[in-house]
């Protein structure tokens, strides 16, 4: 039992009121399916919605939350549907909130750096936007041809360029966003610095949905490399690779735009999907390094440099990619993996584990040996510059749902345990939602929960805010 | 067996502006690439290098000091020297005086066995370059090769498409070879060969160097004359329906619907 109300004949008559019909989708199952899932491969995370309404302004979703509210309806807010989390899906059913008529540059500002621009927004648009400016927004998730700049503040996205930009909440200086009960909370604006009270703004970014709609969002931009050069490093052994990357950093004093990880394995994969003949050798491991700048002599200087530290380390071959082609070449493999994989393996778990970057090795050799003890297969790769790894345990293809159902659960907990007593997370980057949220317990103390729920009781006090997430 | 490989060096289609008020393309050093179809050809040469290690290539380009870059390139991706013909006389050349100066640079640095090319460049996409070099050169040419083989005969084997079929075409060396997209990709350099090729240096020779009048090059000596440069006007405007207007998808799958069941659009 929950106690929350179905979306009526009634609420979704006023609900039509506040947006205009057309913008309302209600008993139809073929319209309404699209907006029951995310990218989380399988049908293990889905869950249909009464309603589906898309809303266009900051008025229309305050009355919606208004209604909803009053009527103890959950509300789900939703943006491309690019998460993998279940962060968009509606667990309670009730009314899914779909964020794409929100999808204006409101504003930029080259006198102040900034960007307003509405949550349906895809991010790729704002840097298209941008670049005849000179200028560029560095969040960088891995789906930035699709996801919407709303998802990516809500899931505080992370991606591969974290290690010299930072993940989104860097980026964001301002919010409009409806609180639960319909109010407006506007917080931060075109401001550097502001600590007139408490800083809200990280607490809303990574809040996946839980909090309040973001209706309208400032961001930083910063001026935009001219250059990127890319190294790929082929390493024997996994281990190798990850020692390397400290190494790098502290014997060059460079500070790379990204350092991703993937073993042989998972970068065979991506190739194998693109038909790429890239020569890999017997590569257990590989490091795509890049480095960006103004000026091409300056970053081939650190290539250079980079690549002695990565040769030292083991590295049998490296390839150097200074042209547009060569380095989109290099990074649609990275990019394509998880893809690879959807198509090998029915039933998959992809995982965002995070833990301190000199523990990837540690991390990295549990995965192997959880993939021994289950009869699995756990390809890894990530983010080996901020210590986000995704491993993917994929199961042989001959086996059942049953045998999956009963079998995962048991391998996520020792590898989160084993991710806990290294001092890391579950998610980096991709969120909590429903699909994490059994295992939070687990890893996190009773009193950062307790924090938690004090936060979501004082800001939705009914529950109504996408409920069935997090905690 | 020598093998000299063609490049040039284009604005990359991927980010080329052109100038609203002249119509002129907006050149950018950062947006300078190699054109793509000569990678192809380079990456031709390298794989018969792996096969035959008595193989030596050369790369040769025309243009503008900056043209550097695209030697130093197929430098780092195996190409063991870069000669490039620079010289302010030579701008404006069209592809018939480029031949003439490319043949000749080709005699003075050869004999080659093979010479690679692209089947066009992506800023001109005339393709008459290598036909034209062949021609100066009395060599064979075949276009448009989606594969190359050496044989145990010593000869070679082109693979070329057509709209019907593929055509197999056998021929001796010295010859031109023109190659198209399905030859594959050129290699990926390693940092080791990038060192080395930012610090070779890359020959410079100007048109008299190669024994060529100022009179019999350049834009003065071109039979070319561009007369008049016209837009491309979409003939066909397509009809918008955005997601975001009411049954967007609706009205999508009627007009498809519509449209099959006329025959699809005249």
């Amino acid at each position: 039992m929950t106690k929350y109300n179905p979306v009526t004949p009634e609420i979704a008559r006023r609900l039509a009121e506040i947006c205009g019909a057309p913008y309302v989708i209600y008993r139809d199952a073929e319209r309404l399916e699209p907006y029951s899932r995310d990218e989380i491969p399988g049908t293990h995370y889905r869950r249909m919605p009464d309603l589906v309404v898309r809303p266009s302004s900051t008025d229309e979703v305050a009355a919606i939350m208004r209604l909803a509210n009053e009527n103890l309806v959950p509300v789900t807010p939703r943006g491309a549907g690019s998460g993998l989390s279940g962060g968009a899906v509606p667990v309670f059913g009730g009314i899914v909130m779909a964020m794409d008529r929100f999808d204006k540059i409101v504003e930029l500002d080259t006198a102040n750096m900034t960007i307003t621009v509405e949550p349906g927004v895809i991010a790729n648009d704002i840097n298209e936007y941008l670049k005849p400016h000179g200028l560029f927004y560095a969040g960088y998730p891995m789906s930035v041809e699709m996801c919407q700049i709303g998802g990516n503040v809500a899931e505080n996205a992370g991606g591969g360029k974290a290690v010299k930009y930072g993940v989104t909440s860097r980026y964001v200086l301002g919010l409009e966003t409806v609180l639960p009960d319909g109010r407006v909370l506007n917080l931060g604006g075109k401001l550097l610095k502001d600590v007139t009270g408490y800083n809200l703004i990280p607490l809303l970014v990574g809040s996946e949905g839980t909090l309040g709609v973001f209706t309208k969002i400032i961001l930083k931009v910063i001026p935009r490399p001219r250059y990127q050069h890319d190294l790929l490093a082929l390493f024997p052994t996994r281990g190798q690779a990850v020692a390397a990357v400290p190494a790098m950093i502290t014997g060059t004093g460079i500070t790379p735009v990204s350092i991703e990880f993937m073993d042989g394995e998972a970068f065979r994969q991506g190739c194998h999907w693109l038909n790429d003949p890239l020569p890999l050798g017997r590569s257990g491991a590989i490091l795509l390094v890049s480095v960006d700048g103004n000026d091409p002599e300056t970053l081939a200087d650190q290539c250079e440099a980079l690549g002695v530290y990565l040769k030292r380390e083991g590295a049998d071959e490296i390839y150097a990619a200074d042209t547009k082609a060569e380095s989109e070449r290099i990074w649609k493999i990275r990019r394509s993996i998880p893809e690879a994989f959807s198509q090998l393996y029915p039933r998959q778990s992809g995982e965002d584990i995070v833990v301190p970057c000199a523990s990837i090795p540690d991390v990295v050799a549990k995965c192997g040996e959880l993939a021994a003890k289950y009869g699995v297969a756990i390809p890894c790769y990530g983010h080996a510059g901020d210590g986000n790894v995704h491993s993917r345990v994929c199961a042989p293809a001959d086996w059942s749902d049953e045998k999956w159902d009963a079998t995962l659960p048991n391998l996520l907990r020792e590898l989160y345990a084993e991710v806990a007593r290294l001092g890391g997370r579950i998610s980096g980057e991709h969120g909590i939602g429903c699909k994490r949220k059994p295992y939070m317990e687990s890893v996190v103390s009773p009193e950062f929960l307790d924090t938690l729920r004090a936060i979501k009781n004082a800001l939705d006090p009914n529950g109504i805010m996408n409920p069935g997430k997090i905690f | 067996m020598n093998i000299a490989v063609l490049l040039k060096q284009v604005p990359d289609s991927q980010s080329v502006r052109l100038d609203p008020d002249t119509g002129t393309l907006i050149r950018d050093p950062a947006d300078a690439v190699t054109n793509p179809l000569d990678l192809c050809a380079l990456g031709a040469a390298v794989r018969l290098a792996e096969s035959f290690p008595e193989t030596d290539i050369t790369a040769v380009s025309m243009g503008p000091a900056g043209a550097e870059q695209t030697l130093r390139h197929a430098m780092a991706l195996g190409a063991a020297r870069g000669i490039l013909v620079c010289d302010r006389a030579c701008a404006g050349s069209d592809t018939y005086v480029t031949a003439i100066v490319l043949a000749a640079a080709l005699e003075k640095f050869g004999p080659f066995d093979l010479i690679l090319t692209g089947l066009r460049a992506s800023d001109g996409e005339t393709g008459q370059v290598g036909p034209e070099i062949a021609a100066r050169l009395g060599l064979s040419v075949v276009t448009g090769a989606e594969a190359l083989r050496r044989l145990d005969s010593g000869e070679f084997e082109i693979d070329r498409v057509t709209e019907t079929e593929t055509e197999t075409i056998r021929f001796s060396l010295p010859a031109v070879v023109c190659v198209a997209k399905g030859i594959g990709p050129a290699p990926l350099p390693t940092l080791t060969r990038k060192s080395w090729a930012r610090r070779e240096p890359v020959a410079a020779v100007t048109a008299a160097d190669l024994g060529l009048r100022p009179d019999e090059v350049g834009l003065k000596a071109s039979p070319t004359r561009v007369v008049k440069i016209l837009h491309p006007r979409l003939a066909r405007g397509g009809e918008r329906i955005s997601l975001t207007e009411p049954n967007a998808l609706d009205r999508a799958a009627a007009r498809l619907r519509a449209l099959v069941e006329e025959g699809g659009p005249s």
